[in-house]
């Protein structure tokens, strides 16, 4: 019997859910975004192939994008990145068995860690494409 | 808030398995917890209103709803807690609905069954001694012992929803218990029945389990120390090769 | 009802939480190469390496090259198990998990050999 089968889109529905669940979604969805864009990175990659012209016009293309749309994909990206990193450690702590009875505090804890890093990361990066020497 | 009157929706399935939302106004000095509501509907209102219910004291697990889209036990919900008037009642979520408010639980109980949750003794069939065990020794497993089944970490656990074959909360909760009991020898077995990719590996700490169930037994970090278990179990399998 | 008391929780698999505990252990690497990663491609000091010259320059050190390698084998693992996880997830029936995981392992196979392979062949080139 599958009548009551729940689809894929309930594990996206964290109304009147607790923190855990919140966390569960969003890494998973990280998860998903992070391998899409794995993946693109390859396919840029492969570009290295067709010889130092082709590959950088690809890059700075890459970069910035229509109305430099990509450097704000790039940003959220960088957020997804984070999150799932920091939300990945607590998830090892705890799978271990550590710190399970404080494993919301440890969430928002290791979440705010990453999310400062996440600044000085982009802070610097920015420095870096003022510079010119970032694309 | 103001009112005088709780405003009930409940979700029915007749026996053609027609879908429908009926309607009921519940005085509220009539009544304090949702079951209490449900009963009333069921004496005063409408009789033909199918619903489980045995002890009314949160014991025996059997009013487990869901209550404004959230799995709860009825009898244990105050409805002036809810903080609405508007009380919208459903059956809970993953299980396939008999009539009204009443799911079939078998394939629950089915997969408890898998953790093989009872006693296992080497010494089957010799009842010469007593089996004693110090009050330290009962409180390792005494929080886990406090399961009523009354299947609301099933309808909460979102991997349940979309992996009927996943044993869910309840049952390796069940699994953690019997290994921690000092009385205890089955636990291999245990280990080696639920050592599949439709045990432990098929959670990913949602959390929402411990979130919703009514005692306190917190499934969710039963099931992180079960997988340790599990992992240790499958470790030394490796040390000493092929696993009986 | 019927069908799921018949379902076998076998003994087929074994070895599931040895793969939790390696997507958990490739994790902690990755936020340890992702922070060198980030590091390199987007500040270095001021010079990132972002451009054909950069990335051949950076990759012909053997060092570098093995860093990289490893991180694209450890990646594409974790990414590809992670994914695998969710079609699990799903409810694929028992006999479908086999093939979902055979084609993943192709998948990973196809993707590492392709990524090395790249690599190797940028980090041979003569920068121009």
């Amino acid at each position: 019997m599958t009548e009551h089968k729940a689809s894929i889109i309930s594990w996206f529905r964290f109304d009147r859910k607790g923190l855990g669940f919140f966390a569960y979604s969003m890494h998973r969805f990280s998860g998903v975004v992070i391998v899409f864009y794995l993946y693109l990175h390859y396919a840029v990659l492969s570009n290295l192939l067709r010889g130092q012209a082709t590959f950088d016009a690809v890059v700075r293309a890459a970069a910035y994008g229509p109305y430099g749309i990509f450097i704000v994909m790039d940003v959220l990206l960088t957020v997804v990145i984070f999150y799932h990193g920091a939300n990945g450690v607590r998830l090892m702590l705890n799978e271990m068995g550590l710190g399970l009875a404080h494993h919301k505090a440890l969430f928002f804890v290791l979440e705010a860690g990453a999310m400062a890093l996440m600044l000085l990361f982009l802070y610097y990066a920015w420095q870096a494409v003022l510079s010119g020497s970032g694309l | 808030m103001s009112g005088n009157e709780y405003e009930f929706t409940i979700k029915r399935k007749d026996d053609h398995g027609k879908v429908s939302y009926s309607d009921y106004s519940v005085p509220k000095d009539r009544i304090s917890t949702v079951f209490e509501g449900l009963l009333y509907i069921k004496e005063n209102l409408d009789q033909t209103l199918s619903m489980r219910y045995s002890c009314t004291m949160e014991i025996c697990g059997s009013c487990a709803v869901e209550v404004n889209g959230k799995p709860k036990m009825a009898c244990s919900t105050i409805a002036s807690s809810l903080k609405t008037d508007k009380i919208r009642v459903e059956p809970i979520r993953h299980f396939d609905v008999i009539k009204d408010l009443v799911v079939d639980l078998d394939s629950f109980f089915d997969k408890y069954r898998k953790g093989l949750p009872y006693i296992i003794r080497e010494d089957y069939g010799d009842y010469s001694s007593e089996l004693l065990q110090t009050p330290e020794q009962f409180q390792k497993y005494e929080q886990y012992s406090m399961c009523i089944k009354c299947g609301l970490c099933m309808a909460a656990c979102p991997i349940v929803g979309t992996d009927e074959d996943y044993l869910g909360p309840a049952s390796l909760t069940a699994v953690l218990r019997y290994n921690l009991d000092s009385r205890d020898e089955g636990g291999k077995y245990r280990l080696e029945a639920i050592g599949t990719e439709e045990g432990t590996s098929r959670c990913h700490y949602a959390g929402e389990c411990s979130e919703v169930c009514p005692k306190g037994v917190d499934p969710s970090s039963a099931i992180q120390k079960l997988r340790w278990q599990v992992f240790k179990h499958e470790i030394s399998g490796l040390i000493r090769g092929r696993r009986k | 009802m019927e069908d799921a008391r018949k379902r076998s929780y076998g003994t087929r698999d074994r070895f599931t939480t040895v793969k939790w505990f390696l997507q958990a252990s490739s994790g902690m690497f990755l936020v340890f190469f992702m922070a060198v990663h980030l590091y390199v491609a987007h500040i270095n000091g001021g010079s990132p390496i972002e451009l054909f010259d950069s990335i051949v320059r950076n990759l012909s050190n053997p060092w570098w090259l093995a860093f990289f390698l490893v991180f694209v084998w450890i990646i594409t693992y974790h990414a590809l198990n992670g994914v695998k996880g969710i079609v699990y997830d799903m409810g694929v029936s028992r006999r479908m998990k086999r093939y979902v995981s055979y084609t993943f392992i192709g998948i990973y196979l196809a993707t590492v050999v392709y990524g090395t392979i790249l690599a190797l062949i940028v980090a041979s080139t003569v920068s121009a």
